[in-house]
């Protein structure tokens, strides 16, 4: 029971690290959360836009402004907060509708509109209703002298008459917010048990404390099932600690079986990692050391994998190397339960395909890690 | 006297491997990483083809104008192509849409209808280009109307109503919308990830004066004790240690500049003079962070490192390391959490050149940085002056 209870007093010293990690999460977490809102009917996507309307008094220009209105998300900043909004797309497009804009296309002139764009997909989508619209207007003010005429045929003809019918039938949003969430949580997961894992460790492999405890009356063999208990024991909470937080977070998703998935295949996860942690505090015995190897690792697995950016977005010779490693695996899962729409054996195949890759994983690196003691102790 | 100090502080940094990673290695790793990762991000955001399919029957034949729009918005040959259209039937369509081939298919009756799998943005791309086409219908069946009307009023019978409808066409083809794009140029915003990267270098350095001021703490090392009870000046020689340290961290960071501008193709705007400024002026921020961290916690050498890593990752965290629009989500939210906050000063910095003409943000943030060092010196000076120990 010492080995049990001092391994518990070592790890309150790094409880530091655990919290920081977690908050990461839980900050990721929640700011996710905010930004979606949940659907199963067909909802165009909005690009997010602003537009300065300069000629307030003119009908045509406030026209416009109520179409865009409609079919955009409009947010207001202030004039020195667009270039920076811009920048990190919280709007993709700027419309800038100049003074007079509605006298000079009732004077058949053709007043320029200024716009300020972040070139992807959504300020696509924003360019294209501005055109449509100022087309249609350009095309009917050729035949159409008088104001309110125009705009009564204009607004006839932008009226939306396309029926979508959506096939699937998972709330999407929802979904995805959890599979972020998990994603995301690779990173916390590796750092937290790692880290932890390895210092705690390292501590009982100080040389002093080594010397004591080989001479100590206690069975080496006990000696060490006590302290694979303990890290077990510790991986398990960490779990716990984040499938709670996942509810938290995540709310009812996490009830339903999906939820269950999602648990199951974190469980997985963290239970691979705790043996690449065993493997790592076998080979490296510097504390300074291990605050390196658990950085590159778990930051590198994050990024090579998908924890941060979306694994679609990731080059394909990317994901190639990242077979390689576990947490691979586990996103991909969590991708995969982003898109089935009902929970039966046949579409979770894959998914526990992907458990049992890590499992191998995990069974790897215990095997490499006796074979390290063994060598070891035939040299010591 | 402070030559010597110099040189052999030097030498004992450089013989500390564990140091060297942490400022010359670990950042050019993540570096690539990052590479790796962000290398296909902005480009997955420009506007791709989009498959689409469309069920083939009679009703969708006769219609010529429709046929005629998705065959010119399907033609490879035409430079603004939108889409790759796959002509099947109505069994085939939903099983291409089940696997996600397809983002969406059409099938015309009486109107036409749109089935897709998601609410996402090609489909609502495809559910516009089909109300435009909806619409340039519409203008041509009421402009026609209203000329033949007109021709009505002003008694002309006979008309050609191939050429009206012509007419109208070659109005609507005619039509070309300018807009007058004035957007800025540099708007490639992973570009904040080695932002963040050089912040967080940056602020690492100071894991070196952090290990030289320690080297002197008379409750942290022998050599420490050796040097308490020396007949030298302290100042001196904490000043010649500490510009040790300094060096290598501006090594570091001038190694980590090379390696982003000319392997990874970052970039950090024209302006040099004013990047290399700010670095210094970094790198002295995460120095006296250093130095801060190693005086005012008490604890052993383990614990100050991991404070150290901890405050400098939480700060790339919040300055978007982990998540670009993180950055800017504290920046409009919670601005106090980032003006306090170095990583995110540097990052804010770089990012300012980059993207602004003006410098009133670079400066602010040079200033904060200054401000931030001073600071951290000033809470030291205290720890570090005349200390007394009753027993070691």
């Amino acid at each position: 029971m010492t080995v049990f209870k001092t391994f518990w007093k070592v790890v309150k010293k790094y409880k530091g690290t655990v919290l920081l990690y977690t908050i990461i999460l839980l900050v990721f977490g929640i700011i996710n959360m905010q930004t979606k809102e949940s659907n199963i009917n067909f909802v165009g996507t909005k690009p997010d836009i602003l537009i300065i309307n300069e000629d307030k008094e003119g009908k045509l220009s406030k026209n416009l402004e109520n179409y865009l209105r409609k079919n955009c998300n409009c947010i207001e900043l202030k004039q020195e907060e667009i270039d920076d909004a811009l920048f990190y797309r919280k709007i993709n497009y700027m419309i800038h509708i100049k003074k007079n804009y509605s006298k000079e296309i009732m004077e058949n002139k053709n007043p320029e509109i200024d716009v300020k764009s972040t070139r992807d997909y959504n300020a696509s989508l924003a360019e294209l209703m501005l055109k449509r619209y100022v087309k249609v207007q350009n095309v009917y003010k050729t035949k159409i002298k008088n104001e309110e005429d125009l705009i009564q045929q204009i607004n006839k003809n932008l009226k939306e008459n396309t029926t979508v019918q959506i096939s699937s039938k998972i709330d999407n949003k929802q979904v995805e917010n959890a599979s972020y969430y998990f994603s995301f949580a690779s990173y916390s997961i590796m750092a937290v048990v790692i880290f932890v894992i390895c210092l705690v460790l390292s501590s009982f492999k100080e040389k002093n404390v080594n010397k004591r405890t080989l001479t100590s009356s206690m069975n080496y063999k006990k000696y060490n099932r006590y302290l694979l208990i303990a890290s077990l024991l510790y991986a398990l909470v960490v779990w716990i600690i984040y499938m709670i937080l996942g509810i938290i977070i995540l709310k009812d998703i996490m009830l339903t079986p999906r939820g269950g998935i999602y648990a199951l295949n974190s469980f997985c996860f963290t239970f691979t990692s705790l043996t690449l942690a065993l493997l790592i505090s076998n080979l490296v015995k510097d504390k300074n050391a291990v605050n390196g190897i658990v950085n590159i690792i778990a930051l590198g697995s994050s990024f090579l994998c998908g924890a941060f950016v979306p694994q679609e977005f990731l080059p394909d010779n990317v994901l190639k190397i990242a077979h390689m490693l576990p947490t691979y695996f586990y996103i991909s899962s969590n991708e995969l339960l982003k898109k089935i729409e009902v929970i039966n054996l046949k579409e979770l195949q894959s998914i526990f395909q992907n458990c049992l890759i890590m499992f191998l994983f995990a069974i790897f690196f215990i095997i490499v890690n006796n074979r390290i003691s063994k060598y070891k102790r035939k040299v010591g | 006297m402070f030559k010597h100090e110099l040189k052999y502080s030097l030498k004992v940094l450089l013989k500390n491997k564990i140091l060297l990673f942490w400022t010359l290695a670990f950042p050019l790793i993540i570096g690539i990483f990052f590479n790796m990762a962000f290398s296909d991000v902005e480009k997955n955001e420009k506007l791709d083809i989009i498959d689409i399919a469309i069920i083939e029957n009679k009703s969708w034949s006769e219609d010529i104008i429709f046929k005629n729009a998705f065959e010119s918005l399907s033609d490879d040959k035409n430079k603004e192509r939108m889409f790759n259209i796959t002509y099947t039937d109505k069994k085939n369509v939903e099983k291409l849409l089940e696997e996600e081939k397809i983002t969406g298919y059409i099938e015309k009756d009486k109107n036409v209808n749109l089935v897709v799998k998601h609410s996402d943005i090609n489909e609502t791309i495809l559910k516009y280009v089909i109300e435009e086409i909806n619409s340039n219908k519409e203008i041509i069946e009421t402009l026609s109307k209203k000329e033949i009307e007109e021709n009505y009023k002003n008694g002309v019978y006979t008309i050609d109503y191939q050429k009206i409808y012509q007419e109208v066409i070659n109005l609507i083809n005619k039509e070309e919308v300018e807009l007058n794009d004035i957007s800025k140029n540099n708007l490639s915003y992973t570009m904040i990830e080695y932002y963040t990267l050089i912040a967080m270098t940056a602020l690492y350095g100071g894991i070196l004066s952090m290990f030289m001021i320690n080297k002197h703490l008379a409750n942290m090392d022998s050599v420490g004790k050796r040097i308490a009870i020396s007949p030298i000046k302290k100042g001196k020689m904490l000043l010649a240690t500490l510009l040790a340290s300094y060096l290598i961290q501006l090594f570091g960071l001038l190694l980590l500049f090379l390696f982003t501008i000319f392997i990874l193709k970052v970039e950090y705007g024209t302006n040099i003079i004013l990047i290399i400024l700010l670095a210094i002026i970094g790198s002295f921020a995460g120095l006296c962070l250093g130095i801060a961290v190693a005086t005012l916690s008490k604890s052993g050498e383990n614990t100050k490192t991991g404070i150290l890593l901890a405050i400098t990752m939480f700060g790339c965290f919040l300055s978007g390391m982990m998540g670009i629009t993180m950055k800017y989500i504290i920046d409009s939210n919670i601005p106090l959490l980032n003006k306090i906050n170095p990583a995110s000063m540097i990052t804010d910095g770089l990012y300012s050149l980059y993207y602004f003409d003006t410098y009133n943000r670079f400066i602010f943030d040079i200033v904060s940085l200054i401000i931030f060092s001073l600071v951290m010196i000033l809470l030291s000076i205290r720890g570090l002056r005349r200390t007394k120990y009753d027993s070691i």
